[in-house]
């Protein structure tokens, strides 16, 4: 053997520069649906109707981005019958758009539920809470795509235990809602809207940990049970705070 | 997995002096298709064609090693009844052009002893039923094998190789000769040939070795670089080497 076999010339081949050019498109993708969620709650959060049908209308682009995406995977897929790592590529993409996908339909899903908030409110810890589950979600998703884009195993992996943290600030956050609607009736239908929205910041917290895993298997070919333990599920109230 | 077949044991085989397989290892599923891939001059139709002796019939060839068919070491045994049990189809294909298709059909049968006619002629229609090729050429027995078309001739000749009752069928690039839609046909015919034979294929086309094949073995400069389920291979290979190859990136 006179060169190495893996990159005989040294220059990436218009074949690799395809799969970074995918990768890239599908990272864009990932950032539009971030900011879906950024200011989606941010809109409820401040009762901001105008930027709430702002992220609103956001939508019809996340669609367009995704159908565009899938059309670009499945070409690559017909025109180049990738093997291996370009495969593990292609196939983690197609996923990891629905699942970005997904984390923009909850950003507009948070933007849909802003309701002037002149009237009564949570807490300002409540709110303060709220605030610091939407920092570690939107940092997750950061790192999600981060690590995506720059094929970093290592921080895709870190993220599962920053799941962790996200699902037990979702549990303090549904109890201390619970002890608010006791102690403060007026505010209730703002207190069942963050119900909703606590629970679509850990839904956006799974999408990025999904996001990861299919960064780990495009990269490794490791699949999340072969690194991950499965953990037995409890009920919701029978999981510590 | 199934039994093992076939053992390849430490083979070495030798042009001359030099090794254009060294010191490969592997075990041959019954019953299963295995592919053998690897760039030109890697050694593949070289190991295909040790498994049933035909890489001594070449002069100054030499092997070390072992072949063990069902445990027996083929270099031990008579290598006629060897290449009986372990059939061979070429890359070109290669009827006997004098002959009919019913003569190349029934050649082994023919050679390899009496049969009544009646017997004969049963064995030839089962064969080129084995083959895919009976409903093509049933009204036409009696016509030279070279009258079909390349696809039919290739069947004729893997019917030809059936009618010998091997065990193993050993295909050397079975399909670089032939068309998409002959190709298809072969590649079926694979699939099926598994349920009664072990099948061995050498193919340069990676996406048929993907198609057809159970388990696959990658060799690269006479070596025998990974050994696997083919779905793994292709999927996640465990060496770079794999990895660079079945992806494109050399070869």
């Amino acid at each position: 053997m006179t060169e190495d076999p893996l990159s005989p010339s040294g220059a990436p081949r218009g074949y690799d520069l395809e799969v970074r050019h995918l990768t890239d498109r599908a990272a864009r993708m990932g950032e539009w649906a971030l900011q879906m969620v950024h200011d989606g709650w941010k809109a409820f959060d401040q009762g901001d109707r105008q930027l709430a049908q702002n992220v609103l209308d956001r939508n019809g682009k996340l669609d367009l981005l995704d159908d565009e995406m899938e059309h670009a995977v499945i070409a690559f897929l017909v025109l180049r019958q990738p093997a291996a790592v370009d495969l593990r590529t292609a196939a983690g993409l197609l996923k990891m758009t629905t699942h970005m996908d997904r984390i923009g339909r909850l950003g507009y899903d948070m933007g849909r539920l802003t309701i002037p908030v002149t009237g009564p409110r949570e807490s300002p810890e409540l709110r303060a809470l709220l605030q610091r589950v939407d920092d570690v979600v939107e940092a997750m998703v950061r790192q999600a795509l981060e690590g995506l884009e720059h094929g970093r195993v290592d921080l895709a992996r870190d993220l599962f235990q920053r799941d962790d943290d996200v699902d037990r600030m979702y549990r303090q956050a549904q109890r201390t809602v619970i002890a608010e609607l006791g102690k403060n009736p007026a505010a209730a239908a703002r207190l069942a809207s963050i119900v909703l929205v606590t629970r679509h910041f850990e839904r956006i917290a799974d999408n990025a940990c999904k996001i990861a895993e299919k960064t780990i298997y495009a990269i490794t070919g490791q699949r999340r049970t072969e690194y991950l333990p499965r953990r037995p599920t409890r009920l919701l109230y029978d999981e510590p705070f | 997995m199934s039994s093992v077949k076939l053992t390849v044991d430490h083979l070495t085989a030798f042009y001359g002096e030099n090794p254009a397989i060294s010191d490969i290892s592997l075990e041959i599923p019954d019953r299963g298709v295995t592919a053998i891939i690897g760039p030109s001059g890697c050694g593949k139709s070289t190991l295909i064609r040790c498994l049933n002796r035909l890489h001594e019939t070449v002069p100054r060839t030499k092997v070390e090693g072992r072949v063990l068919l069902d445990g027996e070491d083929i270099y031990e045994l008579d290598p006629v009844r060897v290449r009986r049990r372990i059939g061979m189809v070429f890359q070109k294909p290669n009827p006997f052009i004098t002959m009919s298709i019913y003569g190349n059909a029934s050649a082994p049968l023919r050679l390899n002893g009496r049969l009544s006619r009646d017997a004969m002629d049963a064995a030839v229609v089962h064969s080129l039923q084995q083959a895919a090729l009976w409903d093509e050429v049933k009204d036409r027995l009696e016509a030279p094998a070279t009258s079909l078309s390349g696809g039919q001739q290739q069947r004729l000749c893997i019917a030809r190789a059936l009618a010998a009752n091997p065990e193993v069928l050993l295909m050397d690039e079975p399909c670089s000769a032939l068309d998409p839609v002959a190709t298809a046909k072969i590649e079926e015919l694979v699939k099926r040939l598994k349920e009664e034979y072990t099948v061995v294929i050498v193919t340069h086309n990676m996406q048929q070795a993907a198609r057809v094949s159970d388990f696959t073995a990658f060799l690269y400069l006479g070596k025998l670089i990974e050994f696997g389920p083919t779905e793994d291979l292709f999927e996640r290979p465990t060496q770079s080497l794999t990895e660079a190859y079945v992806t494109g990136r050399f070869g």
